[in-house]
């Protein structure tokens, strides 16, 4: 760069310069205003009820009472719903995960009379309402008696899911056409092909299957709440119920000291499962 | 959890024992039904799934809905449409339509500008750009019932920092959990998750393929012309799929429940009126009255005005939403 040309450059440099703080500020701006509510969250756990309950606001604790994570924790069986929770989203994950890959593997590389219209049916089910389709769900589960058990996780987790399915169907598709057909002319059947050669390949999507279903269901409050009893539910059905006195008001500093704990698991699985996903980005995008 | 500790359930029987003897002269024509079989083999438990979970529950809910079915009478009738005409008559109906409607509207346009916005704005080359990502994203993973208890916990009368700033600047603290305000209580805890809409758009920016943009510089287009004739176009799909997902997820959303005082299904009688949505309609006559039967007649009411108006969007947009790629097509 010679000199001569440095003056027509400097003046939008320093509008570059500008622009990069305006930049900063608005995003440094919006990412407080995005993790700020979630800060206001972790406060109010660490409050007094009195703090709490007084008008102006509090905007920090006189005196930090980490206890309130302690009381929250024992106020209720927090590790009895955590359990719940765990062994709810284990079944389920698991399951589903299985599943989806199995009807994926199907919907990527088999070919069968009917097969574009049952893909059809399957996108076309992701944007079935849910919730509209829980409430006469429940109804049956509920003749049929299975009310206060896990069962119901375990059907859901049998029957796949298919935005699961559409994830493992995209994956299986991009394997190359030679990895079956050695095994086709070895003679063997699709289901070694499928556990013995396309699962073992496909560890980023298993993974990353496993994680979504598992914050589905550690997230999921109406089924829970529906389907089972208090003592057998869910950390989201007790950290959203259970926070009262005997007299029936809500104890707000350990229900908002509970709901940190009942959200940061997923906020660390999310954190450590994000790392993951973007190598097995990284890793495709070499090949 | 090892792949080859799980038994092998799927090998396919006489078929595949006839093959490993003749390799060689497999005849074409049982490969094909070999591959039809397995094919059905592999999808069954979904459709089987989707059969008992999904279409038995919704034949189920279409019959109750012409009865009087309420879960423990055992006098109850056949009402043929009585259930349809009483649902179309009660200003409840209508009313919560609207508040869903006008939900839907605000909630669905505005997440996805906000999260279109944030998408442009950390596809920036800035510093820590990974980390922005990453604090902008993380609100949409916090679960329902976490969003709820923030957002009280953020909007609360007393102890709230919403009221805490606005009396910081001389105004009088307002009841946001109560009417009128919730309603925007509530829109504010949908757009707190605009980082899904970010994440996804930012997927659908990173394809843009650069030569456009560098064509575009060229003609001396501005950004903003580039963004309205380059990105949005590119990304329409994105944004399309943003559209449905969007409206479904608002006319079932559960959070007005969260935000209410009382979390449980039986609480839906203490809501604010301004989120008393189509949803929690449905679910204070399920839960708080016990009306099966004319629950499913409100149930199914909505399925099929989600089904007319997706349809709609996707004919309204069929001309406009611009597919790059064929998916189908890669390989």
């Amino acid at each position: 760069m010679t000199a001569t040309s440095l003056p027509p450059n400097s003046a939008p440099r320093v509008r570059v310069r500008a622009g990069r703080l305006v930049l900063y500020t608005v995003l440094v701006a919006l990412t407080g205003l995005f993790i700020g509510p979630f800060g206001w969250l972790i406060l109010s756990g660490l409050k007094t009820p009195a703090e709490l309950a007084a008008s102006p606001v509090h905007w920090l604790p006189t005196r930090v009472q980490w206890h309130n994570f302690a009381d929250a924790f024992n106020l209720i069986d927090f590790l009895g719903y955590a359990r719940n929770s765990l062994i709810i989203a284990l079944i389920y994950a698991t399951l589903v995960t299985l599943s989806s890959a199995w009807v994926g593997f199907g919907f990527a590389r088999l070919e069968a009379p009917g097969k574009k219209t049952l893909f059809g049916v399957l996108i076309g089910s992701m944007m079935l309402p849910q919730m509209i389709t829980l409430l006469p769900t429940y109804l049956i589960f509920a003749k049929l008696g299975m009310v206060d058990t896990y069962w119901p996780w375990v059907f859901w987790g049998l029957a796949a899911a298919p935005y699961l399915v559409f994830l493992f169907r995209q994956f299986f598709a991009g394997l190359p056409r030679e990895l079956e057909e050695a095994a086709i002319v070895d003679g063997c059947g699709y289901g070694t092909i499928f556990w013995r050669i396309f699962l073992p390949q496909s560890w980023p999507v298993l993974s990353a299957s496993f994680v979504i279903a598992f914050t589905w269901s550690w997230g999921d409050y109406i089924a829970p709440q529906l389907l089972l009893s208090t003592d057998k539910s869910t950390l989201a059905v007790a950290v959203m119920t259970t926070y009262v006195t005997s007299a029936g008001t809500p104890v707000a500093n350990l229900q908002a000291a509970a709901s940190v704990m009942y959200v940061v698991p997923i906020l660390l699985i999310f954190l450590i499962a994000q790392r993951g996903f973007v190598a097995g980005m990284s890793t495709t995008g070499l090949k | 959890m090892t792949v080859d500790q799980i038994p092998v359930t799927g090998s396919t029987g006489p078929a595949a024992r006839a093959d490993r003897t003749t390799p060689a002269q497999r005849p074409r024509l049982s490969m094909t039904e070999r591959r039809h079989r397995a094919f059905y083999l592999f999808t069954s438990p979904w459709i089987i799934g989707f059969l008992l979970l999904t279409v038995v529950p919704m034949a189920y809910a279409l019959w109750l809905s012409f009865t009087t079915y309420d879960g423990i009478s055992p006098h109850w009738r056949y009402v043929g449409f009585g259930n349809y005409t009483e649902l179309f008559s009660d200003p409840q109906t209508w009313n919560s339509l609207g508040r869903t409607g006008l939900f839907a509207l605000t909630s669905v346009p505005l997440s996805i500008i906000a999260g279109l916005a944030l998408a442009v704005l950390v596809n920036r080359p800035v510093k820590a750009r990974g980390l922005f990502r990453t604090l902008l994203y993380l609100p949409a993973v916090v679960p329902p019932v976490g969003v709820g208890l923030t957002f009280k916990a953020l909007f609360d009368q007393n102890s709230g920092a919403a009221n805490g700033v606005i009396t910081l600047f001389g105004f009088d603290a307002l009841g946001w959990l109560a009417d009128p305000y919730a309603r925007y209580v509530l829109l504010m805890s949908v757009l707190w998750a605009a980082g899904n809409v970010m994440i996804i758009s930012l997927a659908g920016l990173q394809d843009v393929p650069r030569e456009l943009h560098e064509a575009a510089r060229i003609d001396g287009a501005s950004a903003w012309r580039t963004f309205r004739s380059i990105t949005v176009p590119l990304l329409s799909p994105v944004l399309l799929f943003q559209t449905v997902t969007g409206v479904i997820a608002s006319v079932q959303t559960i959070m007005p429940l969260l935000l209410s005082p009382d979390g449980t299904t039986a609480g839906v009688t203490a809501l604010p009126q301004s989120n008393y949505l189509y949803m929690m309609h449905v679910f204070s006559q399920y839960f708080a009255l016990g009306r099966y039967g004319y629950a499913s007649a409100l149930l199914w009411v909505l399925f099929v005005l989600i089904l007319i108006v997706t349809g709609l969007i996707f004919r309204f947009t069929s001309g406009v939403v611009f597919y790059n790629v064929d998916p189908e097509a890669k390989k």
